[in-house]
């Protein structure tokens, strides 16, 4: 008795689940419908590091830096993303040697131009960023510019000067690319092209290197930078395109 | 895309001259004396043969680069960017005979201030100074009779900072 209950319920399942596979086949012959074989795609909290800012710090010995960053996929194209950052930095030039050191904070969206194949998970993206730095500039060495110091010599100025508690604010486009190498792990890079909003001016001095901005040009208030990033993502949920 | 690495390139190329110091830049000025007519002091007069050295803190005389002997009513003098004072020997009718130096040698003493201004930071910091006082040492034959400061403040050659009467 027990048996034969069973085995009815199996069969109407296996009807049941049949009757859907024909619907299905049903709805696919008709185009105002849309198509509901459903490709789910996934959902998480993807968080990585800048390699090459790290391997910079290994290689160069004016340079270190760690930087962390996270997306959130908000939309099937949308993402919430920001980077947090730790610089420091020592440029030198004929007549200047400065380090700025500080931590930055950026955060924005990014845009997923790339439709991915059912299964896959990469993107050609563009972006945006308010990019913040709070840091500080020590003057190390310097020497005068004097065109006539043939009769004199030169002076070099070797007694250290720190600019404190300086700060600013810019807007970034990114662009870059994102591609899955293993299940959930992905490597990316890209170009950012910076403007600067404001910034701390130094008492006769200039910010030479922002963190987070990079370096700063005499032309204008824009700035470039790069990006290679290594992350992982924590899947959450798995949705399907709307 | 392509056009976005372009452009991206041509803003790091385009900038690396900001790492060049360029020539036009204003330098750290040096020090300007005009001279003038003793008996008529607001007309210029030219001084022969006028010729300037500089004095080492142990008295020793340095030729100044670019420095030549020539007949002129204005002249340039570099100050020390790292010390408070310079001295100057400037001859009035220099010239050498035979091996020795024939001419008049004045003495001349400017003691100032001076503070770093930033420039770029390519050039970094030039030195501009705020002349103190300005002496010419007493001797029986002193062809520099008196001065003037009329610019205190060195922040460029284009300024007279020092007028002489002769």
């Amino acid at each position: 008795m027990k048996m034969t209950s069973m085995l009815k319920y199996c069969i109407s399942c296996l009807i049941g689940c049949l009757s859907v596979c024909i619907n299905l086949n049903a709805q696919e012959t008709d185009p105002t419908i849309p198509d509901s074989l459903v490709v789910k795609n996934k959902y998480g909290l993807r968080v990585g590091v800048d390699a090459s800012k790290l391997a910079r710090t290994f290689l160069e010995t004016d340079y270190s830096a760690i930087e962390l960053n996270a997306d959130y996929r908000l939309t099937y194209r949308l993402y919430a993303a920001g980077e947090v950052g730790n610089e420091e930095r020592t440029t030198s030039t004929d007549y200047l040697n400065s380090t700025a050191k500080g931590t930055y904070l950026k955060a924005g969206v990014d845009y997923n131009m790339y439709t991915n194949w059912a299964g896959m998970d990469n993107m050609v993206y563009f972006g945006f960023r308010f990019g913040l730095s709070n840091f500080e500039q020590r003057l190390n060495s310097y020497t005068i510019y004097d065109t006539n110091n043939t009769t004199w010599g030169q002076t070099e100025v070797l007694e250290s000067k720190d600019f404190k508690g300086l700060s600013a604010t810019w807007l970034e486009l990114i662009f870059g690319f994102k591609a899955e190498v293993l299940n959930n792990l992905y490597i990316g890079i890209n170009v950012q092209l910076k403007g600067r909003l404001s910034e701390t001016e130094p008492d006769n001095f200039e910010n030479i290197y922002i963190p987070g901005f990079g370096r700063t040009f005499d032309s204008g208030k824009f700035g470039v930078g790069f990006g290679y990033n290594i992350s992982y993502l924590v899947p959450l949920i798995k949705k399907a395109k709307k | 895309m392509k056009q976005f690495i372009y452009l991206f390139l041509i803003i790091i190329l385009s900038c690396e001259k900001d790492d060049v110091c360029p020539e036009t830049t204003q330098t750290t000025p040096r020090l300007v004396i005009e001279f003038y007519d003793l008996t008529n002091p607001d007309e210029l007069l030219q001084v022969p043969g006028l010729y300037a050295l500089g004095l080492s803190t142990d008295g020793m005389e340095i030729p100044i680069n670019n420095e030549i002997v020539t007949t002129r009513s204005s002249i340039a003098l570099p100050l020390k960017t790292d010390a408070t004072e310079t001295e100057f020997i400037l001859y009035k009718s220099y010239d050498i005979v035979d091996g020795e130096v024939i001419g008049n040698p004045d003495k001349i003493k400017v003691t100032y201030d001076s503070k770093k201004v930033y420039v770029s930071r390519a050039c970094g910091y030039i030195t501009n100074f705020v002349i103190q006082a300005f002496v010419i040492t007493a001797d029986s034959d002193q062809w520099m009779i008196n001065s003037d400061i009329l610019t205190s403040e060195i922040t460029n050659e284009n300024d007279i900072h020092v007028k002489i009467l002769h």
